[in-house]
């Protein structure tokens, strides 16, 4: 059954490797840009640290702020590969119908796909990125290393972070049946992202409020909650919780998935588009 | 009016290897592939010809035509178009060309044809009244006024190449380059963009190169040919010369009755044929076929080794001839054969000029 | 003369028919308008919640540091609304073979690709870029007069020329790589270091803004004019001479590339 599953769908994760080799030149760049972020921020929190006078922002002491915006880097090149525009491609271009055809499940095809992304960006370049943090907090900042229990906790958390990213990716690249512009929107996205997951800056910082909302919404389920395990900022049942908090996405999204996948190829049998 | 001189065009590339494997190699390798696509052409074309320029795919056909309309710069060489070379005056050029490309179109996609014509005629500075002109004799030669206002996004493809070539000619240009005007579309629509570009070539003497891979356009269209294989020029002549050059094989096909079987015709015919023959006919010479369905024999030969009415007489005598045909090679498959490089390496070059 | 008479016309008519498709779809165009608004808001908010914590950030007050930013928008938004076409160039256009078109066409090739299109969704940062200047001057934080207010505009256009020039410079990269998106990503992105003061940066990022990649110049500098923290020439005008001289070498370099063209196909 197991060994089916793999014989399916591992070819697609392969396919998606070997076409990131081939556009190497462009991977790089990207990770340049993104890394460009990781200096912005780094530098912008170095200055509002000096300017504050205080140990801590936010439940976060200097040292510890530069370990997140690191670490909210790594995470958010592991987990997010995006699936919205090949899926709004799909629909508008009506291939859709076509993968109907087709002896494989499409969203776990497209899924499988983007485990080959994550595994080349889990190497290239967070291992490098982590090994480097680490180094420099023993070295530099005078901390210790992380321990292997978190980390193995951190793992296990961005496995969750990753099915719940594309799984809401999914949802949204079916959108597309609504709109052409996936371009604008997209764009939106991606910004609800940055400041909902604790990319831009850490939950903390926002008003008790606005914390009390985002609880009940998957985004920080996907960046926040891995950073804040691998900070040490939980304690075991805390842990336990979150993680099992990430779970529940992970199944709501699906089946939330399974729901709009199901509306709309109905709606693509009746009209016959 | 078109001064092609030894133009050649190299492209490079980096090296790719196949597989996960060679993706990875790839990442490490820096090592670069030449391709000559266009290797040393020179002709001339005078004002007023319709020339076809034919070659396989990835001869080299398109980047000389892109060479020529100022779209890529020769390695080595140049060309003059009208005295203008177009990789040193671009704009120049530009304004006084047409170009049609069969997979593409010049239009403006989202709007109605008459807008993006209003458009070609600002771009081109067409004045009021030569638009005018120029609109109503498309119009009579094309059609146009059909769709005139529908988007162009919504055009067949028959209407949006007819709109395409239509676009091209708005300003009335000296040169008109077609690259595969006729791809894809139906018969009708073939004959009717055929007989435009005649009509235009007649009324304005437009002189029109075009390419393609369709036998007809030439036959119908073209005078003279020029053929390029692997960027070389391997033919350039009329027609009528290729044609008696490499298409001399001539096929006869008898509808008999009593037939005696393929070995005993072929006995007989030898025999009858290199009696008092100095140089005797060989036997792998005459292809002989009989479709006993049809009683039909078929022999093929070249005409310049022996002669059609010396076939005809002596089959006279062997067999009862009910009906013949004299066939003569078919362009279409001369031209195969030069595509399947059966001729090109050993054929002469520059039949006509 | 003449010739700039013929481009105008050729400008109007060109994006006219432009204006013309893009209504027929209003949904996208707000859907686009709301993205951008959107970016730049989060922007703003981030600040709010980084204030909310520090009375200054290096001596800049809350006040300050959004004018910085609805100042940067500006001359970003202006050049967003006229030039977007340049990415495509950097993308696809050079992969495609679609940059064949232009060179068929006896027509300026810089000017053919900006005349293809305008982009509307610029709106959403022209649009937060004037709130935030508006909201800085009832602030008092401003000194206006009808010079400051001549600069204002000259420093708007000069910005706007030093986001083309950079723009165009990395889109030419495609005529030998192909598709040269991935770089004009790279180099675009440098605008974000120009949004907050340059001082918080080391010294080699600060150069690299202030005179590799000048987007230092767009925004932050000037703006320190309008606040009254530095004199004209020293903001101002440097702007201006290195808008000059940078849409120079990019135009000229543009030009050099699209002769280096080789078309798809091959």
């Amino acid at each position: 059954m197991i060994r089916h599953f793999m014989h399916t769908y591992l070819p697609f994760a392969s396919n998606e490797l070997k076409r990131n080799l081939a556009y190497k030149g462009a991977f790089y760049l990207f990770i340049v840009c993104d890394l460009m972020e990781v200096f912005i921020s780094y530098y912008l929190w170095m200055a509002i640290y000096q300017s504050s006078g205080k140990g801590t922002l936010g439940g976060l002491s200097k040292n510890e702020m530069v370990v997140y915006v690191i670490m909210v880097f790594i995470t958010s090149t592991i987990i997010m590969q995006s699936i919205s525009r090949t899926v709004s491609r799909d629909v508008v271009k009506g291939n859709i119908a076509m993968t109907l055809i087709k002896p494989v499940d499409y969203r776990i095809s497209l899924i499988s796909g983007q485990v080959g992304n994550l595994i080349y960006h889990f190497i290239v370049p967070s291992l490098f990125v982590w090994i480097f943090l680490e180094v420099y907090k023993v070295t530099v900042l005078g901390e210790p290393l992380v321990s292997p229990g978190r980390a193995a906790l951190y793992l296990i958390s961005i496995c969750l972070s990753f099915l719940i990213y594309v799984l809401f990716d999914f949802c949204f690249g079916m959108v597309a049946f609504f709109t052409t512009y996936i371009f604008g929107l997209s764009m939106a996205k991606e910004v609800l992202l940055s400041f909902l997951t604790g990319r831009l800056i850490p939950i903390s910082f926002f008003p008790e409020a606005f914390r009390k909302v985002f609880e009940y919404l998957p985004f920080e389920s996907m960046v926040y909650s891995p950073v804040m395990i691998y900070l040490g900022k939980y304690s075991v049942r805390e842990t336990l919780f979150v993680i099992g908090r990430q779970a529940a996405w992970v199944i709501i999204l699906y089946l939330l998935g399974s729901f709009i996948w199901k509306k709309v190829t109905n709606r693509l049998i009746v009209l016959g588009g | 009016m078109i001064e092609v001189k030894s133009i050649s065009k190299e492209f490079i590339s980096p090296k790719k290897y196949p597989g996960l494997k060679g993706a990875v190699k790839g990442l490490f390798s820096t090592e670069k592939v030449k391709k000559l696509a266009v290797d040393d052409i020179s002709f001339s074309i005078a004002d007023g010809e319709i020339v076809g320029y034919i070659g396989s795919n990835g001869a080299g056909k398109s980047t000389t035509i892109k060479m020529m309309t100022g779209i890529l710069r020769p390695t080595r060489g140049e060309c003059l178009i009208d005295g203008i070379n177009p990789a040193t005056d671009r704009m120049a050029n530009a304004a006084r060309i047409g170009v049609v490309f069969g997979q593409r179109t010049q239009l403006w996609w989202d709007l109605p044809l008459s807008e993006s014509y209003t458009i070609l005629k600002e771009i081109y500075n067409v004045s009021d009244e030569d638009y005018k002109k120029q609109l109503a004799f498309l119009n009579e030669t094309l059609g146009l006024e059909e769709f005139f206002d529908k988007t162009v996004r919504t055009l067949s493809l028959g209407q949006r190449m007819r709109a395409d070539l239509g676009a091209a000619l708005i300003h009335n240009p000296k040169v008109l380059y077609l690259d595969e005007p006729t791809i894809g579309l139906d018969l009708v629509v073939k004959d009717k963009i055929r007989e435009a570009i005649h009509e235009i070539n007649q009324k304005y003497k437009t002189t029109v190169i075009l390419t393609t891979h369709d036998i007809e356009d030439i036959e119908k269209l073209c005078s003279r040919i020029i053929v390029i294989d692997k960027g070389r020029k391997i033919y350039d002549g009329t027609l009528a010369d290729l044609k008696e050059t490499y298409g001399t094989t001539r096929k006869i096909s008898i509808k008999t009755e009593d037939f005696p079987g393929i070995g005993k015709v072929r006995a007989a015919l030898s025999s009858s044929l290199n009696n008092g023959n100095k140089e005797p006919v060989g036997d792998n010479e005459l292809e002989l076929n009989f479709n006993p369905d049809e009683s039909r024999l078929e022999i093929s030969f070249d005409k310049n080794h022996v002669e059609v009415s010396d076939v005809i007489s002596s089959l006279i005598r062997i067999i009862t001839v009910k009906d013949i045909k004299i066939q003569e090679t078919e362009l279409a498959s001369i031209v195969k054969d030069i595509y399947n490089h059966n001729l090109g390496a050993n054929g002469p070059e520059g039949g006509g000029r | 003369m003449k010739r700039i008479k013929r481009y105008l016309r050729l400008y109007r008519v060109l994006v006219s028919q432009f204006i013309k498709t893009i209504m027929q779809s209003k949904v996208d165009f707000f859907i686009g308008l709301l993205g951008f608004f959107m970016t730049q808001a989060a922007g703003i908010a981030f600040l709010y919640l980084v204030f909310e914590q520090i009375p200054d950030l290096h001596g800049w007050s809350f006040s300050q540091l959004l004018f910085i930013y609805g100042f940067a928008q500006i001359p970003r938004g202006i050049d967003h609304l006229f030039t977007d076409n340049i990415w495509l160039v950097a993308w696809w256009m050079v992969i495609d073979g679609d940059f064949d078109r232009y060179l068929l066409r006896p027509m300026n090739l810089f000017f053919q690709v900006i005349s293809e299109k305008l982009q509307p969704d610029a709106l959403g940062e022209l649009l937060v870029g004037t709130i935030l200047i508006c909201v800085s001057a009832s602030n008092g934080i401003l000194t206006i007069d009808a010079v400051h207010i001549l600069l204002f505009l000259v420093s708007v256009i000069a910005g706007a020329f030093i986001y083309t020039s950079i723009k165009l410079f990395f889109s030419t990269i495609a005529f030998w790589v192909k598709s040269s998106g991935p770089f004009l990503q790279v180099a675009y992105n440098m605008a974000e270091f120009a949004k907050y003061p340059t001082e918080i940066y080391g010294k080699a990022i600060r150069f690299l803004i202030t005179w590799v990649i000048p987007f230092g110049f767009v925004a932050y500098l000037p703006a320190g004019y309008f606040i009254g923290q530095h004199s004209a020439l020293s903001t101002i005008g440097v702007e201006c001479v290195i808008a000059v001289v940078f849409f120079v070498i990019a135009y000229r370099f543009f030009i050099y590339g699209s002769k280096c063209y080789e078309s798809a196909g091959n």
